[in-house]
């Protein structure tokens, strides 16, 4: 869990960075104070290792959230997505605003893995949950896939809209859903290969997060601006607009409890956190007032 | 006779000791900083000065532990200061402030920033600090890696830095406000750094930097065009950090009152006091030059193939007034100013002695070329804190509709502006100083600021609109548009009257469909020609871009990729090699 707050360079921070709520208990603020972190993924070898995309670097969280390790130097800044390949143990990919980097040693050493795309600041990120290696990235030219490690990359759709999140089902791992900035949502059933618009929802605003319910095969939110929350439960084919409960239609990010089917979270910016539980029909607040949170992830238990 | 040969070399080292007129203006800044006539708490910048001046040490450890225990806040704001007062201390600290000091730089992590400056602040803080404390372990450390580790990640970034400005140019390029931070950087290197190659580096870099403001000062106001610069200041000019540097350097103008906080640091570390040769481009004025420069834009993460682009800077300079510009378009997001006339006054405080245009511009496009923020907040976060960002009668600001020619000291500015664009206008700023105004039958407006005579030749109808704090703004609402500046010194006419009979018979042709088009015969006897979109030409020779020196005019020479600059005065030369590591002064 992460929270930015509109922040200018030398400024006072308030609590910003990372923010974890262990299983019935409260949020709590852990590590340093941090500006700019946008996305977090976990090493599912050892949960406990959380690796953070911030402003600094990429960050290797321990012990509990309170030990930080900046892995990169001086070449790369901003980053904007990470994703840990779940088939290659110590495998790590970020994208970042020159674009994508590749460690195979648990963050001791880097490659560039962004070579043949044509622009390069990259805002999302996925590593295949099926197959080492390959890769779904997007950028201001669309969703683009390797399968080599991102030695080389083809357009796979969206052409021409900058790609703003990239998520795969964890139940139909070949079913992978984008969103954009201004394009709405583009959809894959064929394993990443191609992405095809998937309607008009969210197009002329921004979707900026896709959460799959682990509970329900057919049930998917999208969070974005002007778009609120948007829940479907037929995988994509309708959506209905569930904001009823929310002060605004400014999400950043969604997600669903996996312990708890139909619990959604949404966090709406600068106004608080927001949680569901029967999938967005109605809301209450959960904590963290005032925060911009860029994007949650339920982590297993050892990592807390 | 060997006697007398050993003394002389032994004395040799006294010559480079700073002068006692610039070492009283040091004295004095440092003194603002740890006498303030301001009553309230030391903050780090009084500290820092009373640790210089070795006083009141039990005072400054008291408060250094007060505000450490509040809690570091400012990222490389933060460090850079705190640095200064580690290698301040001397052993006059306590060891409790101490030890506040360099814990903090295990609790607190400071952002890196998206700035040329932060990154330089934040690298040039770590290294020295890396180096106060080695062979510590990376537990110690907000990075979490060793002291080795953070001062060789420090230095190559400053190397490369180093590279990369001596080879194509700074991208946050001769801002008078941001200038200071570059000057103090090198300051701290030259002065504490350790390893001699840096330090010779740093001192190397300091005459590189000085130079590159020295050129382009008119008593001590750094002249226009600027990748950065805020509101007042573009108006004001006297009212920037380079003020201050003009009369610490060279005794040029007035320094601000107090002096800005970046010219303390700049002090206390080695106020590195310029050569001889840099004082004389900085202060002689005696001929009219024109001077060139290279630069490259800010970091351009998208909609460009390339992360940088080239900026090409153009300056005329005359004792009376000054003429700048780059080529316009977005070169730096928010806070460009592409083109001005800065006038001589004999007291700028207060004053706003220049003249400029301008398209105002604010899109999502120029933000999201420079910036990561997200697109919903991206333009509510900038007026956050560059308020006039987004407003139509803003007056600083590059515009992607804006293509810009100068030719000594005539300018022509050209504006094709899309339709349904934000604020589709040029603005131009007439200051309440100027004297003399004629809206001229013949479509010139005449002005004139101090022994400056100005022509300015709208293309299109205009209206006036008053400005707050005074002056008024030029407003045109067409979308092809432009201007025509010619600039003169009263000495070279007499009056105004003969200078507007000769503007007046100047040939001007100009048409502004399909696209802003000129031809223009100037005062200096040159046919300039200027197609909006296309290379200008002078008497039908196209400029040539390609041939365009990183620094080129009588006063300073440099080639791009050459890792070099020559400064030159009547037959003096220095030549800097950065290659080489290598400073030589003919004769």
């Amino acid at each position: 869990m992460m929270q930015s707050k509109g922040y200018v360079v030398g400024a006072r921070l308030p609590a910003s960075g990372l923010f974890l709520k262990p299983a019935n208990g409260e949020w709590r603020h852990a590590g340093f104070n941090h500006p700019f972190v946008s996305a977090l993924d976990y090493d599912p070898a050892d949960p406990s290792t959380v690796y953070v995309a911030a402003g600094n670097g990429l960050i290797r969280v321990t012990n509990g959230g309170e030990s930080w390790k900046i892995l990169t130097g001086n070449d790369v800044t901003e980053l904007q997505d990470v994703s840990v390949d779940r088939n290659a143990p110590g495998t790590v990919y970020f994208a970042h605003t020159a674009g994508i980097r590749v460690s195979r040693d648990r963050g001791a050493t880097w490659q560039d893995a962004s070579a043949g795309l044509h622009r390069k600041y990259t805002a999302a990120l996925r590593v295949d949950s099926r197959h080492s290696g390959y890769l779904l990235a997007g950028n201001e030219e669309g969703v683009f896939r390797s399968v080599d490690g991102g030695k080389s990359w083809r357009l796979a759709g969206a052409a021409g809209f900058h790609v703003l999140h990239i998520e795969q089902s964890p139940h139909d791992p070949c079913f992978w859903l984008a969103g954009t900035e201004g394009g709405g949502l583009f959809a894959s059933s064929d394993c990443g290969a191609s992405f095809e618009s998937a309607g008009n929802l969210g197009v002329g605003r921004n979707l900026y997060d896709i959460a799959f319910d682990p509970g329900s095969a057919n049930r998917i939110a999208v969070g974005g601006w002007g778009v609120g929350v948007a829940v479907t439960e037929d995988r994509g084919k309708t959506w209905e607009l569930r904001n009823a409960g929310l002060p605004a239609p400014s999400v950043w990010s969604v997600v669903f409890d996996p312990a708890h089917p139909g619990r959604l979270y949404a966090d709406v910016h600068e106004e608080a956190l927001y949680v569901s539980p029967d999938a967005g029909r109605t809301w209450r607040k959960d904590g963290l007032e005032g925060a911009a949170v860029y994007r949650m992830r339920f982590v297993p238990e050892a990592a807390r | 006779m060997r006697v007398a040969a050993w003394l002389l070399l032994l004395l040799a080292p006294a010559a480079s000791a700073r002068t006692p007129e610039y070492d009283a203006r040091v004295r004095s800044v440092i003194a603002a900083y740890a006498h303030p006539k301001a009553a309230g708490p030391l903050g780090y910048a009084n500290i820092a000065a009373k640790l210089w001046l070795h006083e009141d040490a039990a005072l400054c450890s008291r408060r250094l532990d007060e505000l450490l225990a509040a809690g570091p806040t400012g990222d490389m704001f933060w460090m850079f200061p705190v640095t200064a007062i580690a290698y301040l201390d001397g052993g006059q600290l306590s060891s409790q402030a101490r030890t506040a000091l360099r814990r903090s730089f295990k609790t607190y992590m400071p952002y890196r920033g998206d700035t040329e400056n932060h990154w330089l602040l934040y690298y040039t803080s770590l290294y020295l600090m890396a180096q106060m404390w080695p062979d510590q372990e990376g537990s110690e450390w907000y990075t979490g890696k060793s002291s080795a580790e953070n001062r060789r990640e420090a230095a190559e970034w400053i190397e490369g830095w180093v590279r990369l400005t001596t080879r194509r140019g700074q991208g946050e390029y001769d801002s008078p406000h941001y200038m200071g931070l570059y000057f103090l950087s090198m300051s701290y290197l030259a002065e504490w750094a350790t390893d001699a190659a840096m330090k010779k580096r740093a001192t190397m870099m300091l005459d590189y930097l000085i130079a590159d403001y020295a050129a382009e000062n008119l008593d001590g106001i750094f002249v226009g065009a600027h990748s950065r610069v805020y509101d007042n200041p573009v108006v004001e000019k006297w009212n920037n950090v380079s003020s201050d540097f003009g009369w610490l350097l060279f005794h040029l103008g007035r320094p601000l009152d107090p002096p800005d906080s970046y010219v303390i640091f700049y002090a206390l570390a080695s106020a590195y006091e310029p050569p001889e040769i840099l004082k004389r481009i900085a202060t002689d004025r005696s001929e009219p030059y024109t001077h060139y420069e290279r630069k490259r834009t800010r970091n351009r993460w998208r909609f460009n193939d390339e992360l940088h682009g080239p900026v090409y800077k153009t300056t005329y300079v005359r004792k009376e007034y000054a003429v700048s510009s780059d080529q316009g378009g977005i070169l730096q997001p928010i806070q460009e100013h592409s083109w001005d006339v800065t006038w001589s006054v004999p007291d700028p405080r207060g004053v706003h002695n220049t003249l400029f245009t301008l398209q105002p511009y604010s899109s999502l496009y120029e933000l999201e070329t420079y910036f990561t923020f997200p697109p919903d907040t991206s333009i509510a976060g900038v007026v956050s804190s560059k308020k006039s960002y987004d407003s139509p009668d803003k007056l600083v600001g590059g515009s992607p509709y804006e293509k810009i020619f100068q030719d000594q000291d005539t300018v022509i500015a050209l504006y094709d502006i899309a339709p349904g664009t934000r604020f589709p206008q040029i603005n131009g700023f007439f200051s309440k100083d100027l004297a003399e105004v004629e809206e001229d039958k013949s479509g010139w407006i005449f002005a004139r600021g101090g022994e400056a005579l100005i022509a300015f030749r709208p293309l299109q109808p205009y209206s006036w609109k008053p400005i707050e704090g005074g002056g008024r703004r030029l407003f045109s609402p067409y979308l092809k548009n432009g201007a025509v500046v010619q600039v003169a010194a009263r000495a070279e006419f007499g009056d105004m009257g003969a200078f507007r009979k000769a503007m007046v018979a100047l040939p001007l042709e100009y048409h502004v469909e399909p696209a802003p088009w000129v031809r223009v015969r100037s005062l200096r006897g040159k046919t300039l020609t200027f197609a909006y979109g296309e290379t200008p030409r002078v008497d039908g020779k196209p400029l040539d871009y390609e041939r365009w020196p990183l620094f080129g005019g009588p006063f300073v020479e440099a080639g791009v990729d050459s890792e070099q600059l020559i400064l030159k005065y009547g037959s003096m030369r220095r030549t800097l090699d950065f290659r080489k590591l290598t400073v030589t002064d003919t004769p």
